[in-house]
Formats: C-alpha cells, structure tokens, sequence
C-alpha cells in the first residue's frame, strides 16, 4: 500500500485495478497521501549570493572571535592572530551587506531592513547583529593602525580592549550562528528538523574556517609556529564538534534528513564536509595536539595550507548543501505532510 | 482613522458546497488586476492552475475519488484553497521590515511599498501561500481584498462564488456557523470536519477556515502546521552553547605555553 497517491490515478492500467480490487481497500483514490505530489510548502529563493554571505559570514564571525580571544590571552607572537583576525573581519563585514542587497527584490529599499528591530524575526535580528559587527569590526581595526602609528587621530580608542574585545566577540558569536537559527525557524522540514544542531554546526564550522584561513596566511607569510600550533589545537576541536554534530542530526532527522543527507546532496556532502573538510584535516592536525606550542618547530607549510584549504572547501560545501536541500525538501510533499514529532 | 471595533473578518470555505467552476480565482485575477499564469495543461483532474502563486490568490484543488469495488461512493471533490490568515502568522513573525502587517479587519496585509523583497516570510509560512513575485520584486499574497472591505464590500472571491462555498464575514459568526453545519452533515454521515477552527495548533485558528470531507493532506493542508518562531528557542540554545564551549577552548588554547 506503501507509496499509493493520487499520481498513481492517472495511469490506471489492468493490472493496477486487479491489484486494487486483491487488496479491497476500496479503489483507487481512497489512500491519497497528498495532492497529485504537489509540493506543499515554498522554499527560500536563496541562490550563490546567500550561500557565499552564511560562507563568509562565518569566516568573518570566526576570525574575529579568535583576534579577541588571543588578544585577551594571547602570548607574544600571536600579534599576527589578532591583526589577521580583525583585517578579515572587517573585509567580510564590508563584502557580506553587498552579497545580501544584491539577493533583495527590491535591492534600493535595503534600508527598509532598519525601519524596525524585531526580535521575533531572525532576519530582523541578524541584520543589526550584522551592522554591530561591522561597526565593531571597523572599530577594532582602527585601533589596530592607531597601536601601530598609523591613524594619528583617537578615533580607535572609543572602547577600552577588554569591553572592545568582548562586544566584538560577542557580535561575531550572533552574526556566525543567527544563520542557523535563521534557516531552523522555517517550515521547511529539513532545516526545521535540524533546529538542535544548525546553528551550533554553524559556530563550530566559522571557528574552524577561521582558524584555517589564518593558519595558512601566517604559514604563508612565515608567521610564528607557535600560533600556527594554537590555530591547529582550536581547529581540531571545533571541526571534530562539527562533525559529531552533522552525524547526530543526520541520524535525528531520519527520512526527513534525504533531501541533506541522501542522494548526490549527501555524498557530496560526506566526500567534501565530513571526510575532506573535517576527519582529513582533523588527521593532518593531529600531531599539533601533542606539540606544546613552545615546542612546535619550523612551520610544515605545504602540510598547513592542505589542511586549511580541505577545511575552507568543506565549510563551502556545508553551507551549499545545505540551502540546495532546503529547497529539495520544501518541493517534497511527503517530507512536508510528515506529522511533526 | 481606524475602526478598532471592527470584528475579525474571514472566509468560511465548505468543500461539500463546491461545484468547481473557478469563479472565485478569475474573479480574484480580475479585481486585484493579476496578471495570466499561462496556459498549461497538467493532467490533473480540472486543475491546470496548480497552486496558489504570488499571482494566484485562489486555487480550486480538484481531488477525484473513485470507488470501483462501490462505483456510487466515488466522490469529486472541489475545495477553494487561499490564505489562512493565522492567528499567528509565520510570514508576519518572520518578516524583518515590518511590510506585513495585521490590519484592522484581521486580515494578514503585505504592505507592497515597504516589502524589500528579502523573501525570508515565504519558507516562513507553514501552507506554502505567501510567495515572491518576480517583476515586483516583493511577497504577494490574498489581501482578503482589503481595498474593497474599506468600501463595505466582500472580498470579489466570495462574491462571485454561485453556490456560497465561500462564505465571507466576521469570523467569530463563521465559526458559528460552521459548526452548525459540521453537525448537519455529520448527521447524514457525511465526513465531515472543520479544518483550522478548535485544533490545538501553535499558528491558532485560521481567520480563513475549511469544511473538508477527508483527511488534510487529500486537499494538500499540512495535518498539523507549526508556527515556525516556534523552533526558535532550541536553535539560539544552540549557538549559544557552542559559543561558550568554543570560547573555552579559544581561551585554553592561547593560553597554553
């Protein structure tokens, strides 16, 4: 009986009719799952433009928080950290706005996105967490200039460090895993059965890309060992956390997870995320756990911009995936007509 | 100047008083001036319009039962779909300019000068309704005929319906109604049942209301429609929790020597 709908009605052929007659369920049309497999819910028109903003935004999101963190803690020599981590912040949140006005309807009533501050609207949200973030961002790297000579005004020093630091930080946390929320606060059953794991993976996925990114401009640009080393620690656990948590929402999801976690969506997103983008670098990372960073040796550069590029790759693939199988699953009636757990 | 002591209006939509002559999508088309969908022919049933479209504000599903064991019980079944007009209404939570508003008549209304088309109300919405409207650039759906309500007239759908399967007025008087009617034709064992009225749903009761004579998903209703805001606790948890986890191991990791 399993997979008998109202499509089936429009090819009654002799053997379809014994078969409903053998079964006695009364004929056809009585077991009607859905309308002729007509799609039930919309999906979000999103295209290359929302892809690269949740991509970059998380990039962003990621090497801001690191540039606050090894301010605050940091050693000698992670200098580079903290100045890489604010240029790339700010670099995203001067890219992210444009990517999210081109994908608007009507790109010229932008501004109409500041009419209001919804806190029930994650778009609402995520929009000021975005202008904080850029504001924050420009903040932090005029003071960067300004503690290297260049800005003669006092325009950077508006915040004392640590208050600077850890609205920067938190800034950054929102607008790298508003996202995710975003996405789980829609009908559409794949991301909305995802809710538990989403955004963390989202956090998980923006440290890790970060971490990525800056470990390969200081092994590029000969930077210190041992803040490659810390890089690689941080890397590790976030990538590990990532994929504990794409697995776990694979396995929650059951049927309704095919449209992410099945067919080419899924291989793709196994061959590129899970096994190139998290287990490989994870491997290749290793013996960093075991290096004090004070004992970390020359810079393996060729073996750090492999793991950084497999990582950046598979946040791409990640965020891809993820809004394609939105609209995959939008588009299925049966993913939508499921009863909600 | 607003009239506060306007009741909530709403369509009271009974399948079992349908006839399928589409009279209420062109006479929707007309008034509210939307432009043709073409004209492609599915192969299903009647139905060559297929779904409400940010240019489709009234579909008739067309959903052919055939009995062959009691050729006399197969039905056809004709149902008017349209926005439901939630209590809680997905589109409305989900949209960041405030264009969709409540208006004073109940109605869920897009303001289509403020809409920015950011498109983030249309996976908001639980019933697939509300959609983008590609020359506009803006989210389009049933106004509940706002314009004509303002002049103390029915929405054109329900004007034009010959047979008052769709019925407009104040909703709470529609429910009345409609009750009663379930009740009448349950007593001639008809299955019948009341869809988005007295269903413990987290979108409340929908201002447009159904009677349908099978289970939802027949009519391509969710059985059970969830308010998406709704997912929104757990998903802040957890962001949140991997932030304050990977801060400590930010921390950790900057500190060590």
């Amino acid at each position: 009986m399993a997979g008998v709908t109202h499509g089936d009605i429009v090819q009654i052929t002799p053997d379809a009719v014994a078969a409903s007659l053998a079964r006695g369920d009364g004929g056809f049309g009585r077991n009607q799952r859905s309308y002729y497999d007509h799609p039930v819910l919309r999906g979000a028109h999103w295209r290359w433009e929302i892809i690269w903003y949740f991509y970059i935004g998380g990039l962003m999101s990621g090497s801001a928080i690191l540039a606050a963190a090894a301010d605050t803690f940091g050693a000698e020599g992670d200098e580079a950290v903290v100045r890489n981590g604010r240029w790339l912040a700010l670099v995203g949140a001067a890219i992210s706005p444009l990517l999210l006005i081109k994908d608007l309807g009507r790109p010229e009533r932008f501004l109409n996105m500041t009419r209001i501050l919804k806190l029930k609207s994650p778009m609402s949200v995520g929009v000021w967490s975005l202008l904080s973030f850029s504001g924050l961002s420009a903040i932090a790297v005029l003071e960067e200039l300004r503690g290297r000579g260049r800005v003669p005004w006092l325009l950077g020093g508006l915040l004392p460090r640590g208050p600077r630091n850890l609205a920067h930080a938190l800034a950054a946390a929102f607008t790298g895993s508003y996202t995710g929320v975003l996405i789980s606060a829609t009908a559409v059953p794949v991301w909305n059965s995802g809710r538990r794991q989403i955004p963390a993976i989202f956090v998980c996925s923006a440290v890790a890309t970060a971490c990525a990114a800056q470990a390969a401009l200081l092994a590029l640009r000969g930077g210190s060992a041992r803040s490659i080393n810390k890089l690689e620690r941080i890397e590790f656990v976030a990538s590990l956390t990532e994929g504990v948590l794409l697995v776990d929402y694979a396995s929650s999801a059951g049927e309704t997870g095919n449209a992410l976690f099945g067919g080419e969506t899924g291989q793709r997103l196994r061959a590129n995320t899970l096994v190139g983008g998290i287990a490989v670098p994870a491997l290749l990372n290793l013996a960093s756990l075991f290096t004090k960073p004070s004992h970390a040796g020359k810079p393996n550069v060729v073996k750090t911009l492999i793991a950084a590029g497999l990582t950046l790759y598979g946040g791409y693939v990640l965020r891809k995936s993820l809004i394609e199988a939105g609209r995959a699953s939008a588009d299925d009636p049966r993913a939508a007509l499921r009863q909600p757990e | 100047m607003i009239d506060d002591a306007s009741p909530d209006m709403g369509f009271f939509t009974d399948v079992t008083l349908c006839i399928g002559c589409k009279a209420c999508e062109v006479a929707c088309k007309q008034w509210n001036q939307l432009p043709s969908d073409g004209y492609a022919l599915s192969g299903n049933s009647y139905d060559n319009t297929g779904r409400l479209s940010a240019t489709t504000w009234r579909h008739v599903d067309f959903v052919e039962q055939f009995d062959r064991i009691n050729p006399a019980e197969s039905r056809w079944v004709m149902m008017s779909d349209v926005c439901k007009h939630c209590t809680h209404a997905g589109c409305m939570e989900a949209c960041p300019t405030g264009a969709i508003i409540r208006n004073e008549y109940g109605a869920v209304y897009v303001q289509p000068d403020i809409c920015n088309g950011c498109g983030y109300c249309v996976p908001a919405c639980p019933f697939g309704v509300i959609a983008l409207e590609p020359d506009q650039g803006v989210a389009q759906k049933c106004t509940l005929c706002y314009d004509r309500m303002k002049d103390g007239i029915e929405p054109a759908c329900a004007k034009a319906c010959p047979t008052d399967s769709i019925q407009f007025g104040p909703v709470e008087q529609l429910k009345e109604r409609a009750r009663r009617r379930t009740e009448e034709l349950l007593a001639r064992n008809v299955p019948a049942r009341l869809y988005g009225v007295d269903e413990d749903t987290s979108v409340g009761d929908l201002n447009a209301f159904f009677l349908i004579t099978d289970r939802p998903e027949v009519f391509n209703l969710p059985p059970k429609p969830v308010l998406p805001s709704t997912y929104q606790p757990v998903a802040y948890l957890s962001g949140f929790l991997a932030t304050a986890a990977l801060a400590i191991v930010a921390m950790q990791a900057f500190r060590s020597r």
